[in-house]
């Protein structure tokens, strides 16, 4: 990586209590990636997203994001990011439009642009033939459509988001994918955890693997691969080990690096 | 599972589940001790459950104590108010009391295969445990210890009578509920409920007033009220158990055995309304509320924001969004209402013809306004004390922006304060209407009380609103209240504000000019301002330290 890269962590840490939930990780992500963070659940993806956005302070360790410091310029680096939390963060008793309007101005635009903004995204987002329905009567993927417009009214540098297919049909994962898309040809940076392999595998152009708190894995996807298949074979039949031929998907590749099998034959014996 | 027959599986499964149940919430309560908050919680909780048992212990004797005066005195017909009062109670305090109790969903225990008699009684064993049953059978056993103390061989009799009417309440309470929760499940028919229901309350606050003014005039026609309410009320559950005992006493077996029967046909038909709630929740009823797309209107027109001269955008678009959020919370919007409604309430009060002696605020006008001032500033602190409550997961939104906390709080407060302008102009003129025109020291001297209290009050309440956050929801009714110690502390709060109000105007009537009063508010305003200068610029830093607590408490669904 030779640019200076756009988010970079240097032994960032966070505990709770006895729990290390993020171990001393170093991440680099460059310019215009498009970025995926991977684990298994409780891996300390989430903890990561919300120290690198700011929502939780780190134990120990450093970040930069766009170069500047996170803990003495988190102001700054605000203003250029966009952050879809896991909780989405929304205003239940606003309409769609008053909340972005809001989001807008909450992040420097002025009135006008805000309101313009915030009508071209409702379209986008095909959320504007229900103006009046407030936000906590939307559907599960109204609402992830709606965090995901309020993320980027501002046109941000670099975009946060925390498993942002969840729970989203596959007509508005469309949506989402080319506005994604559309952000990445104009040199945004996108950092996104998600469970669903497939659509990390079809988007991200690079992918960090975190495994009980420790960076297991990070580069794009054929140094992975490469690292990967380096190491000792799997056994067949585990699910991590491509046909012959073929080349190792994602998931093959993260259920080399954390470890995982599938194991139900040997055990559970008493389901089904 | 060969050698168990199927009876005795259920049974068996039953009895782990409730004991599952029990255990859940046992562990519930433990867990939550972990946090200093939890403890603090825990420790407010103590105090009032201190006060309940006080209540029940005392209600419970004073009514043991009256029963058998009653009887003593030949007059076992006076039981009769004390069911009512107790059955009043029962069905009244929890909805006034929802802050107090843990306000458990059981309908989340439906994912489990909870057969429907467990459901039926978890949610009975739940009802069981509201301090408003504990303290009402309390009182209902008090009546049968008086009785029986009285009248020994009429133990067994009162006792069943006891259990039938405490059932009755128990199972009529949950019917309530159940259906209460029904329509409250739907934000809209929520928020007319809510609405119906506070308008309801505020009525009952003018039967008062009103029966006074025109009672004389209608005396003829409410006495025939009366008489046709009297024995209609004897037909209804508290009376037949009041005249199940009384004709226990004469004794008139055959009339108390039919009113026991009525009695427990009620509790068998509030059994079979909660049946038939309950029934529709085990099976998943589906209360969605989406509605149906409305046609896109072609030439929209860009709809701004708003702007506040003089404040940078951020702080205008929070306080927009404050005002929004208001606007919409019918309960939020007639608790405001409460300080000027209640300002009727003591003017019809006092205009009841014929009575000598008028209310405080007719003897004494001058102060109507500076005790709606009061009131008005006691209401708004429910807003003030936990300020990001209504915020729920926006509380991230907040922490990931690039606006510093202080505008956001500046917002918050300026939208407090505009309240408070608004409704005390409003106050100004009911009072000029109702009463007298505020006099001009009097006016002034309100001014720079509200000076002094007001931001001592938002200091307080913006380190209570990072430091005992709590989760409310704009649209219900009830439970809407902040933390329980908030609520000590903001107690404690008034009390200082108020003993220094009252001093200061102790000293100003001493020297017989309140312009004294008026200075002294004006010097501790000073000192008032300086300390919520002094935490407002706090507010980041506090707010960083406070983060993860604050999303924990607001983003708990």
């Amino acid at each position: 990586m030779d640019a200076a890269p756009t988010i970079s962590t240097q032994s960032l840490t966070r505990r709770f209590g006895e729990l290390i939930a993020v171990d001393g990780i170093d991440l680099r992500v460059a310019p215009g990636q498009f970025f995926g963070f991977l684990g298994p659940n409780g891996a300390g993806k989430s903890t990561t997203i919300k120290m690198l956005t700011g929502l939780l302070a780190p134990s120990a360790g450093r970040i930069e994001i766009l170069g500047l410091d996170l803990t003495t310029h988190a102001v700054d680096v605000k203003r250029q990011i966009g952050v879809v939390p896991e909780g989405m963060a929304l205003f239940g008793r606003l309409t769609g439009s008053e909340f972005l309007n809001f989001a807008g101005r909450m992040y420097g635009l002025d009135r006008q642009t805000a309101a313009q903004r915030t009508a071209e995204l409702l379209d986008f987002v095909e959320l504007s033939d229900q103006p009046k329905k407030l936000v906590t009567d939307y559907s599960h993927g109204m609402q992830k459509k709606l965090a995901m417009a309020a993320a980027v009214i501002h046109g941000p540098k670099v975009l946060f988001l925390d498993e942002p297919f969840e729970g989203v049909d596959a007509i508005a994962a469309g949506t989402l994918k080319s506005m994604l898309q559309g952000m990445i040809a104009h040199g945004a940076t996108i950092f996104l955890t998600s469970h669903v392999l497939e659509i990390v595998e079809r988007l991200c152009s690079h992918v960090a693997i975190i495994h009980r708190g420790r960076l297991v894995a990070q580069g794009s996807l054929e140094e992975l691969r490469a690292g990967v298949e380096a190491q000792t074979p799997a056994a067949d039949g585990d699910g991590a080990t491509p046909a012959l031929g073929e080349k190792m998907t994602l998931e093959q590749i993260f259920l080399r690096t954390v470890g995982g099998s599938r194991r139900t034959e040997q055990e559970l014996s008493w389901l089904g | 599972m060969a050698g168990i027959d199927i009876m005795n599986e259920g049974r068996l499964r039953r009895r782990t589940q409730l004991s599952a149940i029990a255990w859940l919430r046992w562990r519930l309560f433990l867990n939550a001790l972990r946090t200093t908050q939890g403890k603090l919680e825990f420790l407010s909780r103590l105090l009032v459950s201190i006060a309940f048992t006080i209540l029940g212990l005392g209600g419970s004797f004073a009514m043991g104590l009256l029963a058998f005066f009653c009887l003593s005195q030949g007059k076992p017909q006076w039981l009769t108010l004390f069911f009512w009062i107790i059955f009043f109670f029962w069905q009244i305090f929890p909805v006034m009391a929802t802050a107090f109790g843990n306000n458990a969903d059981s309908s989340d225990l439906l994912r489990f295969p909870l057969s429907y008699g467990s459901y039926f009684l978890v949610r009975l064993a739940y009802g069981a445990f509201d301090p408003a049953s504990v303290i009402g059978s309390l009182w209902s056993f008090g009546i049968v210890v008086g009785v029986s103390f009285r009248k020994p061989a009429l133990f067994p009799w009162t006792l069943l009578v006891f259990l039938a009417f405490d059932a009755f309440n128990l199972l009529f309470m949950q019917m309530i509920f159940a259906w209460v929760e029904r329509w409250l499940a739907q934000r809209r028919t929520r928020e007319i409920m809510g609405i119906l229901f506070v308008l309801l309350v505020l009525s009952f606050q003018l039967i008062g007033p009103l029966t006074g003014r025109y009672g004389k005039r209608a005396r003829p026609k409410v006495n025939k009220v009366v008489e046709v309410l009297a024995p209609v009320q004897g037909m209804l559950p508290p009376g037949l158990a009041a005249d199940a005992i009384v004709q226990g006493i004469y004794p008139q077996w055959p009339v108390a055995l039919s009113s026991f029967a009525l009695l427990f046909a009620f509790a068998a038909l509030a059994g079979c309304g909660l049946h038939v709630r309950l029934l529709a929740q085990y099976r998943g009823e589906n209360l969605n509320e989406s509605a149906a797309a409305s046609p896109l209107p072609r030439d929209r027109q860009l709809r701004l924001g708003w702007s506040l001269p003089g404040f940078a955008t951020p702080v205008a678009a929070v306080f927009e969004k404050e005002v929004r959020y208001l606007l919409r919370s019918g309960p939020m919007l007639i608790t405001l209402i409460m300080p000027i409604f209640a300002l009727l309430v003591f003017r019809l009060g006092a205009m009841n013809s014929g009575r000598r002696s008028v209310s405080f605020l007719t003897r004494a006008p001058d102060l109507a306004f500076p005790l709606a001032a009061a009131y008005m500033l006691l209401m708004l602190t429910n807003l003030v004390y936990n300020t990001f409550g209504g915020d729920a997961g926006g509380i991230q939104f907040f922490y990931a922006s690039p606006v510093s906390f202080r505008d956001i709080v500046l917002a918050k407060n300026l939208t407090h304060v505009s309240i408070l302008v608004v409704e005390l102009i409003v106050a100004w003129i009911a009072v000029a209407f109702l009463y007298s025109h505020p006099a001009l020291d009097i006016t002034v001297a309100t001014l720079a009380g509200l000076l002094f209290a007001v931001p001592l009050n938002f200091a307080v309440g913006n380190v209570l609103s990072l430091y005992s956050p709590k989760r409310l929801d704009y649209s219900k009714f009830g439970g809407q209240r902040a933390s329980q110690t908030t609520a000590l502390v903001g107690l404690l709060l008034q009390l200082v504000v108020v003993g220094m109000g009252v001093s200061v105007f102790s000293i100003a009537r001493y020297f017989g000019n309140s312009w004294i009063a008026t200075l002294l508010l004006l010097v501790l305003a000073g000192v008032s301002l300086c300390v919520y200068r002094m935490i407002f610029k706090r507010m980041d830093r506090l707010a960083l330290q406070r983060r993860e607590t604050l999303v924990a408490a607001l983003c708990r669904a």
